[in-house]
């Protein structure tokens, strides 16, 4: 497990296997190709599969290969990391979660950007997409694809979207009581990365947000957080939310509304195809905005994106940095936006007229976007959320009550926090 | 004589040593240092810093607890109901064959597999059990969403699968036990259920001891059930040990506090064994 | 050994087997039996494996049930009753000790499940082990017996069910040749001091003729003959009985009127002309006595003589005329 030393001693063999390679066999290296390995989630290396084709294509010495990953997010981070702490990953780029970020470039594993890409390799994108790409001044990551939490309401049960919370807990109790919707919001509660999305919507929705200047998850500590919290067992307790919403990911969440079973959900921008295919009850009779938010406050919207990160093990980085370029570039962008549906993160694509017209969601994306905000970045992301999960999910089961369940997760968070200090400084 | 002995064991002591005390020594090691993100993934010298948290960690000892309870509640049905199929599978009656074949098939499916069939079986409101419920005009039951039910379906799921494993090892047991000794037994006046218990039960002790082992070992490191079922939640109410461990090292990339986490449920399952060890087991005592 | 307070009455059978019949399989294992055991009276079920015999035990033992006939245990009809209830003992091939149980809890553990006790149970096994010479081994487990001893825990237990009639399957054959001759009259002489009697399986004809009262010959699940070892050998019922009987086996010589002559080996005798003239195949010399085979014009035969006979050339044997058996060709009966 002494990762240092077993990766200086892979380094150590591979690079003296890649000298003796060179020696006997120089020519044979300088004809070949060159094949950058990309690993993916499974749902983009699908959406990207007719482009890297195409590239494979073009005769210009290099070859992308992709690792089609697992669906889960998690699941694909977990196999990252395995083949990372083996020593020198296999792969060249890896797709990565904004929340990823800062863990592995504090692993060692990433390569900054920087140096390739320039200064302005961000200025193209719409403002909400920059978030969570530069850390501690360097660039890791160039994201492909924003996502965001929005708010999908029944256009057939209602003029317009509620704003507020009370307004949804009303509006919610009207539709149920008159027996047109046996739920009013579906959401994600299950103790997983989802359930810290929706709570950063909410709590900024009361005034609060995750973290404050004092540091990473101390905004916990504040009543707004309780007051975030509270509401949401209040969506349960009240039978707005199913009991069952405590184990409800994103495909639950979304089935149950497809199925007309409820008057709000929250999900991402990819929902929206869902509901509007074949199947679909409510296909035609739905809209979205931001998330409720008390009168006078900003409705938040919780960032989420995919972007590639060049591995501080590749061989062949310049290779690497080209198929990024290509591969994030307005091209490839606007295939995903027209063929998958997917959010853009370059600027001048919710501009242009042909993808407005396809998609018509994309200027009030690009207004949700603008409301995004970032869960925490620290390497101790993972840990921070995790502790976060597990106070919610206690909170909304009935477990715990709000206040002291927010108190200590604050509480954690400040343990944790302190200890990596006191970690990084020895 | 006790030379030889120790030379022909040397190869057996070595591979021990290879696949159980090295790793161990690693996480002994691993555990007085920090190594995780915030150092780099370096190793730094901590101390006992890692115990301390881990002798203050709530988390830990909660985990610890419901690990506890998963294990015996499972592995206790586990051993009254594998005994129960084991006796009528003994049995000769038509078909027995077929029967003792499908019944291994739980065994043969992988956990993963298994328990994502759970995830739906358990679901709400789209499950079957909560489709029947419904169908009887009941309430449907947030299996996977109450940290009361839930525990409850990771025992059922564990049972489901292990029963099996537990039927066939006592079956071997029951088949090692003379046909004669019942008819003797019967002889002497003894009902079928007299001889259960005076019979029956004392000879498998052997076999009951190893199944418990096993078992205990196996369900106190459950990992990929819980993983897929639950995922721990809600509430961590059904997160086990080697659960937060792995959350430790792969989400958290905490090396040290993961090897601390690890060495911890090995001791706890070492005194646990050590309980085990002093039960009575095999042929009566001589007095 | 029987209950101070139950009378039985000599006269009467004890145990009565009644066209007993058992099927397996659509082919008849025990056809037909009809059986009469005195109390007291020791009765060897003697017969090759296979016969059946063991079969009976099982019947009697309320281990399995016939699918036609009765089973009259002291003029009470047990065809049907739970073993049990049937208050018999069963002394197994195997044993069948508890493997987990030490002598004297092996003894107990019967009258312990019957409610038998304490002091009881402590009183019947002291005497039972001391009578059998077990007190020694009383903290043993099976596993640390030799093959009589545990044959010895196994008859000790069977006395303590005070059964109204004992069965033994085969008891002797797991023991060496030399032990079994030791231990015959000492079995006679526990199982028959009191008044049940006792069934005892056997394929070995010496043993049944050396511990039975009476044998009963059993092939294909049928009595061949039932006597006294006397009348087994004297007057046997058919070709099988009379080649089961005597060792070495009875010669059997095919008359040309379809009949077929028996004469024992031992009833043959050295003559000077009048005999008949054979040649000597094979000779075995056992000291006291002698083992020759020869062949003759009538075919191959047995002879048993004293082991001073010379054995020359010219020989001939005779045999006197009492001692020839004559069966019939085709059924095998004697005629």
């Amino acid at each position: 497990m002494t990762l240092g030393r077993r990766r200086s001693l892979w380094a150590l063999a591979l690079g003296l296997a890649l000298a003796a390679a060179l020696l006997l066999w120089p020519l044979a290296w300088a004809r070949r190709p060159v094949t950058v390995r990309v690993l993916m989630p499974a749902p983009f290396a699908d959406a990207t599969a007719a482009m890297v084709a195409d590239f494979n294509r073009s005769p210009r010495g290099v070859r992308i290969e992709v690792t089609r990953g697992p669906f889960e997010t998690e699941a694909v981070s977990d196999l990252a990391i395995s083949s990372l702490l083996l020593g020198d990953s296999p792969y060249d780029l890896l797709l990565m979660d904004v929340t990823w970020t800062a863990k592995y470039a504090a692993a060692g594993w990433l390569q900054p950007l920087d140096p390739w890409l320039g200064p302005e390799a961000l200025a193209p994108l719409v403002p909400g997409a920059r978030a969570g790409n530069r850390i501690d001044g360097q660039l890791w990551r160039l994201p492909l694809l924003a996502d965001v939490g929005l708010l999908y309401w029944r256009t057939d049960l209602m003029e317009a979207p509620p704003r507020t919370p009370d307004e949804l807990v009303t509006r919610s109790r009207q539709l149920q009581g008159q027996g047109r919707v046996p739920w009013g919001y579906l959401w994600q509660g299950r103790q997983y990365e989802g359930l810290s999305c929706v709570f950063l919507e909410v709590v900024h929705g009361f005034g609060g947000g995750w973290s404050t200047d004092e540091g990473e998850g101390m905004g916990l500590a504040r009543p707004a957080a309780a007051a975030a919290a509270g509401w949401l067992r209040l969506l349960v307790s009240e039978g707005i939310t199913p009991e069952a919403v405590a184990n409800y990911a994103e495909p639950q969440s979304l089935q149950s509304f497809r199925r007309g079973e409820a008057a709000f959900l929250r999900s991402w921008p990819y929902a929206w195809q869902e509901l509007q295919g074949e199947g679909s009850a409510v296909a035609g009779k739905v809209g979205i905005t931001t998330m409720v938010a008390e009168p006078g406050l900003p409705h938040a919207a919780t960032l989420g994106s995919w972007g590639f990160s060049l591995l501080a093990g590749s061989a062949h980085p310049e290779e690497a940095i080209t198929v990024l370029r290509t591969l994030t570039g307005a091209d490839s962008q606007r295939q995903l936006v027209r063929d998958w549906g997917y959010t853009p993160t370059l600027a001048a694509l919710f501009e242009d007229p042909d993808l407005v017209k396809l998609r018509p969601q994309l200027p009030l994306l690009r207004q949700a976007l603008n409301a995004a905000v970032v869960r925490p970045l620290s390497p101790g992301y993972a840990q921070l959320s995790d502790i976060l999960q597990r106070e919610l999910s206690a909170v909304i089961t009935g477990g715990e009550s709000a206040g002291p369940a927010m108190e200590e997760a604050a509480r954690a968070s400040r343990q944790l926090l302190q200890a990596s200090g006191r970690e990084a400084a020895a | 004589m006790r030379l030889r002995a120790l030379l022909l064991m040397a190869p057996a002591l070595l591979l021990l040593l290879a696949v159980f005390a090295w790793p161990m020594l690693e996480y002994a090691w691993l555990s007085l240092h920090a190594q995780s993100v915030f150092t780099g993934l370096e190793p730094v010298p901590v101390g006992l810093a890692n115990w301390q948290r881990l002798l203050g960690d709530g988390r830990f000892w909660q985990d610890a607890g419901q690990t506890l309870r998963f294990a015996g509640v499972s592995v206790g049905l586990e051993l009254v109901l594998g005994l129960g199929i084991a006796l009528l599978l003994h049995q000769n009656w038509r078909g027995r064959g077929v029967v003792r074949s499908l019944s291994l098939l739980p065994w043969a499916l992988p956990n993963t597999v298994m328990a994502l069939g759970w995830r739906w079986i358990f679901d709400d409101p789209n499950g079957p059990i909560n489709a029947l419920l419904g169908g009887l005009g009941l309430a449907t039951l947030p299996f996977l969403a109450s940290p009361q039910l839930a525990w409850i379906a990771t025992v059922v799921a564990d049972v489901w699968k292990t029963t099996p494993f537990v039927a066939l090892l006592l079956l071997a047991g029951l088949q090692m036990i003379p046909a004669d000794l019942y008819d003797a037994f019967a002889l002497e006046g003894g009902t079928p259920w007299q001889a259960l218990r005076r019979i029956t039960l004392p000879l498998l002790r052997p076999y009951i001891f190893i199944v418990l082992l096993f078992r205990l070992a196996q369900a106190l490191g459950v990992f990929d059930l819980i993983a897929v079922l639950t995922g721990g939640g809600p509430a961590s109410s059904t997160e086990s040990l080697a659960v937060y461990a792995y959350l430790n090292a792969m989400r958290f990339l905490d090396f040290g506090y993961s090897a601390t986490v690890m060495l911890g449920m090995f001791l706890l399952l070492l005194a646990g064994s050590a309980l085990l060890l002093l039960l009575p087991r095999g042929q009566e005592v001589r007095s | 050994m029987t209950d101070p307070g139950m009378t039985t009455t000599t006269s009467a059978p004890s145990l009565r087997l009644d066209n007993l019949t058992r099927r397996i399989g659509g082919r008849a294992i025990i056809d037909g039996v009809d059986l009469a055991v005195a109390p007291g009276e020791c009765l060897a079920l003697l017969g090759p494996s296979g016969c059946g015999k063991s079969s009976v035990l099982r019947l009697i033992a309320g281990l399995d049930t016939p699918d036609a006939g009765r089973i009259l245990l002291e003029g009470d009809d047990i065809t049907r009753k739970p073993p049990q209830r049937r208050q018999v003992a069963l002394v197994f091939q195997s044993y069948a000790l508890y493997p987990h149980l030490n002598v004297s809890r092996n003894l107990s553990l019967g009258m312990e499940i019957r409610g038998v006790p304490a002091q009881e149970r402590e009183r019947e096994v002291t005497s039972v082990l001391a009578m059998l010479q077990l007190t020694e081994l009383a903290q043993r487990l099976p596993a640390e017996l030799s093959g009589g001893q545990r044959q010895r825990v196994a008859l000790a237990r069977a006395l303590l069910r005070h059964p109204r009639v004992f069965l033994l399957d085969e008891p002797m054959s797991n023991l060496d040749a030399q032990l079994r001759e030791e231990l015959r009259p000492q079995l006679r002489s526990i199982l028959c001091a009191g008044s049940a009697p006792v069934i005892y399986v056997t394929h070995d004809q010496q043993e049944a003729m050396g511990i039975a009262d009476r044998i009963a010959v059993l092939s294909n699940g049928r009595v061949q003959q039932c006597g006294t070892p006397k009348d087994l050998y004297l007057t046997p019922a058919n070709m099988f009985v009379a080649s089961f009987i005597g060792r070495p086996q009875i010669n059997l010589l095919p008359q040309e009127d379809g009949t077929v002559l028996g004469i024992r080996p031992e009833h043959l005798v050295a003559t000077d002309d009048s005999g008949i003239p054979v040649r000597v195949l094979n000779r075995e010399w056992h000291g006291a006595s002698q083992q020759l085979l020869v062949s003759s014009p009538q075919g191959d035969l047995r002879w048993t003589c004293d082991g001073a006979q010379p054995i020359g050339e010219g020989l001939r044997l005779g045999w006197d005329r009492r001692h020839e058996h004559h069966f019939l060709k085709t059924t095998g009966a004697r005629c």
